[in-house]
């Protein structure tokens, strides 16, 4: 049998956290079973929600998505809620444990897409080239940059910015023709595509955090033996880790990177996090709940589980 | 046509004066297109636009050429059924999602006129339909081809 | 199975896109589980679910409104006064009036039809043979799509993610010039029937008047690439001013398009550009297909096993192209290709912009190579001389564009001079 691995990122390993997850799953995975497995990077096989689709399909059986789970399984977006986690440990933590199982259940069961792992795309950070950004203040009066999804529409606004929906190809444009002064995105993308050239300050506010989810076709993972579920979704986990730790690399070294061209950095202090999540926490749950009808229950799952891991 | 290029134009215009642009200025153009698409293949199947290769056919007498164009005619009659069920399918199965773009402004037209059908705008399925019209489309322009030319063998003696 | 539907439906003079998409129909509605009917709708949809893609058929409605407001007589007029005094001066006319024209439309097809509709009978009262300014016409049209805008560019650029339209636009520029002229040194060499047309005394008001003429449409490229090169606005954006100059030249200035042609404009440029976006769709469906078969990797690792040099390479994809140019339709082959090439290419070394425009200017060449060659067909639609005479009028011809694409090829500065010079 042969699995068909698919993501969107490069293929790459040392730079790519997707592209490494994919690589360690297939050694593993072929080492220790009989399975091929072949992997499709770089979007050969289509945009993300093109893959969940196709893995609902079992057309490709095993995709690696970030944005796109939570418009398959909404109650996955629960996780976009600004300043949910203090570091990228406590979401492993939170993510790995009973929460974690508990929503990859529900979404099991909503989508048959079976979260074997999570991996993760990083925290998003606001820059900008007006001024250093320390307090909600100082976001007053800026206009913002979001992706076209109302999530993050809410957010800016809770913070006093000004939200401006700018498909992504038309970011570096929109940033150096002044129509909007800022934007967000995690510290490896902002380097990547050379933004901080565009912009002086960044604040590693570290507002949203993006998982992403390794997912397998039920029905197909349904076709295989105890053994091979054993070694696939073990295999998986360590994919998620591979994932998380490249990302982590990446995250750092690019902090170092546009600070030496030139970029000025401040991580806020844990006070002035929570003065931001006071802040852009409300609006933004407020208009989920409006979203997720009896889903919603998910937030206050998802703050329990904080709560419990933060003690 | 017309709709795409002013929706696109005034959209960029927005953007370079206002700095704000609507948020299915990009999405309502690209699926107008899909439907022009498969309503052109139909109107260029019948006026014979469509780039095919003549080589071999040129070289047969003109009659067994109009032979084997008439039953290339059916050949894309069957091809434009297929494609519509294919099409038909593909909506069946994916079309209930809404399309990111156009969720608030189907919901508030919705909304504001108070005609329920009009979250369908809000639906891709609209829009996926597209393949499925197209392809039926299609089968109509050949077969009404394929008429035409069994009536030219008739209407010229050989 | 499914090579022979698309052969014989090919062979049989089914529609190149109809072709293709019974092929996969019957590849996947006969398949086992996971293909399904299905999938053929839906990789179709995805394939023509694209914001860039919506700048082809802006540029064909571009072209249309600017052939229909009467420009091709201005920029005939504004090339005469230019170069129609030289040898063979008639011949240089229909070359430059095609290299100004290629900054106004994407498409060589459309280049041929206006110019050639003029200059064909013109050429033949001149005492040029009609094979011959027929070929003539073809030949030098395949500029139009070197030249920014262009169509198979925009195209280009979706396929390769990372390489960018205004660096492509910009690398376009010199070798479009230089096709110009290599065609006009062997026209000058060669033509002894045309001494120019010397005789008419011109003097500075038809002068005056043929230049003013030629100014208000010769503003449009430089407006349109202008503002994509500075990056200002995305191609698309670009392509809806190109449609609202040109709408604006024919109702106000030259006030030759009623407003009661506008359905027609806009119903004609749908149709024209549909043939080109269902080939785009239905090729990208058996991309998928061909991708999910892991049909290109497999072709990647034979290449890179057997080819060790980048000029092997390079001269294996010249033939390559060239021969696929004879039975497939441009941009079919682009997208079926391209995928392939690049990230050998890259691997070898290559210039993305320089391989961009390599192959572009080798499928442009394909447009006059019979037997599947549009410009050529159009030509002859024209002239109606015969397929047959008309290819040994192309023959030189295409030599002179095999020569410039082989001093493109070896000679990597003629293509991205400019653009590294503009900072791309
Ligand atoms: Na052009
Ligand atoms: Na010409």
């Amino acid at each position: 049998q042969t699995i068909r691995v698919a993501h969107v990122d490069p293929d790459e390993w040392t730079a790519s956290k997707k592209g490494a997850a994919a690589h360690i799953f297939k050694n593993i995975v072929e080492g220790e079973t009989d399975l091929t497995v072949e992997l499709f990077p770089a979007g050969a096989l289509g945009n993300e929600d093109e893959l969940v689709a196709q893995a609902q399909d079992n057309v490709t059986q095993v995709v690696l998505v970030s944005g796109a789970m939570s418009k398959a399984c909404p109650a996955a977006s629960v996780l976009d809620i600004p300043y949910t986690f203090s570091s990228a440990t406590v979401a492993w933590d939170v993510l790995d444990g009973e929460f974690g199982e508990a929503l990859a259940e529900h979404c099991l069961a909503q989508t048959g897409l079976r979260t074997l792992a999570f991996g993760e795309t990083g925290f998003r950070n606001f820059t900008n080239g007006t001024r250093e950004i320390r307090t909600p203040a100082d976001m007053e009066g800026l206009k913002f940059r979001v992706q076209p999804i109302p999530l993050y529409v809410e957010m800016v606004k809770g913070l006093g910015g000004e939200p401006t929906p700018i498909a992504w190809t038309e970011l570096p444009n929109a940033l150096s023709t002044g129509v909007v002064d800022g934007q967000e995105n995690p510290v490896g993308v902002i380097y990547n595509n050379g933004l901080h050239k565009l912009q002086k300050f960044m604040t590693l506010d570290g507002h949203v955090y993006a998982a992403d989810f390794i997912l397998i076709s039920d029905e197909f993972f349904q076709s295989l033996s105890p053994a091979e579920q054993a070694v696939v979704a073990r295999a998986a986990r360590v994919a998620g880790n591979m994932g998380r730790s490249i990302q982590q690399w990446g995250t750092a070294e690019g902090v170092n990177k546009v600070q030496a061209e030139g970029m000025q950095v401040y991580s806020p202090t844990a006070e002035e996090i929570a003065a931001f999540a006071e802040k852009a926490q409300p609006a933004v749950v407020e208009y989920l709940r409006g979203e997720l009808g009896e889903d919603a229950v998910w937030i206050d799952r998802l703050q329990e589980a904080v709560a419990s891991t933060n003690q | 046509m017309a709709l795409v290029f002013a929706i696109i134009f005034v959209n960029s215009l927005r953007r370079y004066t206002v700095g704000q642009s609507v948020s299915w200025g990009e999405e309502l153009p690209i699926y107008l297109t899909i439907y022009g698409v498969m309503f052109g293949l139909a109107l260029a199947y019948m006026q014979d636009r469509h780039i095919r290769f003549t080589v071999i056919t040129d070289f047969l007498p003109d009659a067994a050429r109009q032979k084997l164009f008439a039953a290339v005619d059916l050949a894309s009659c069957v091809t434009g059924i297929a494609l519509a069920y294919s099409g038909h399918a593909f909506t069946v199965r994916r079309g209930h999602l809404d399309a990111s773009g156009l969720k608030s402004t189907g919901n508030w037209l919705a909304e504001t006129t108070g005609i329920e059908g009009l979250v369908w705008i809000a639906k891709v399925g609209t829009w996926q339909y597209a393949i499925a019209i197209g392809g039926a489309m299609l089968a109509v322009a050949a077969f009404l081809k394929f008429i035409e030319r069994i009536s030219s063998f008739k209407a010229v003696p050989a | 199975m499914i090579y022979a539907i698309l052969l014989i439906g090919l062979a049989t003079g089914v529609p190149i896109a109809l072709a293709i998409i019974a092929a996969l129909l019957v590849f996947m509605g006969t398949g086992e589980a996971p293909y399904s009917l299905r999938l053929v709708a839906t990789e179709m949809f995805k394939g023509m679910n694209s914001f860039p893609l919506l700048a082809i058929p802006l540029f064909v409605l571009a072209g249309e409104v600017m052939n229909e407001s009467g420009i091709t007589g201005r920029i005939i007029a504004f090339a005469n006064v230019v170069v129609g005094r030289l040898r063979a001066g008639l011949a240089l006319v229909n070359i430059w009036a095609s290299v100004i024209f290629a900054g106004l439309s994407g498409s060589a097809v459309a280049d041929t039809s206006a110019i050639g509709r003029v200059f064909i009978p013109e050429m033949e009262k001149h005492g040029y043979s009609r094979p011959f300014a027929a070929a003539l016409t073809a030949a030098s049209s395949v500029i139009g799509p070197i030249i920014p805008p262009s169509i198979p560019v925009i195209i280009y650029a979706l396929i390769v993610s990372g390489v960018s339209v205004p660096a492509l636009f910009l690398a376009g520029i010199v070798p479009g010039i230089l096709l110009a002229i290599f065609l006009s040194v062997f026209v000058m060499l060669t033509v002894k029937v045309d001494r120019g047309n010397q005789s008419e005394g011109l003097t500075a008001e038809p002068v005056g008047r043929a230049l003013l003429g030629g100014i208000l449409p010769l503003l449009m490229p430089v407006f349109v690439v202008g503002s994509i090169l500075l990056g200002i606005v995305t191609p698309t954006e670009a392509a809806s001013f190109a449609v609202a100059y040109a709408l604006f030249l024919g109702i106000f200035v030259y006030r030759n398009i009623a407003l009661s042609a506008l359905p027609r404009l806009f119903s004609e440029a749908m149709r024209d550009s549909a043939v080109i976006l269902i080939i785009i769709s239905a090729v990208s469906a058996a991309n998928w297909v061909l991708t999910y078969n892991r049909v290109p990797n497999m072709l990647t690792d034979w290449v890179l096993t057997n080819v060790d040099s980048r000029t092997t390479f390079l001269i294996a994809t010249i033939l390559l192209f060239l021969f696929v140019g004879l039975f497939l339709e441009g941009i079919a082959a682009m997208l079926v290709l391209v995928p392939i090439l690049h990230p050998m290419a890259v691997g070898f070394g290559i210039d993305p912009v320089h391989f961009g425009i390599l192959v572009i200017f080798n499928l442009m060449i394909g447009l006059i190579t019979p037997p599947l060659g549009l410009c050529l067909f159009v030509a002859e639609g024209i002239a109606q001389v015969g397929m047959a005479r008309l290819t040994r009028a192309i023959l030189p011809f295409f030599l002179v564009e095999v020569l410039v694409l082989l001093l493109l090829t070896f000679v990597p500065e003629t293509v991205i001079w400019l653009p590294r010079a503009m900072g791309y």
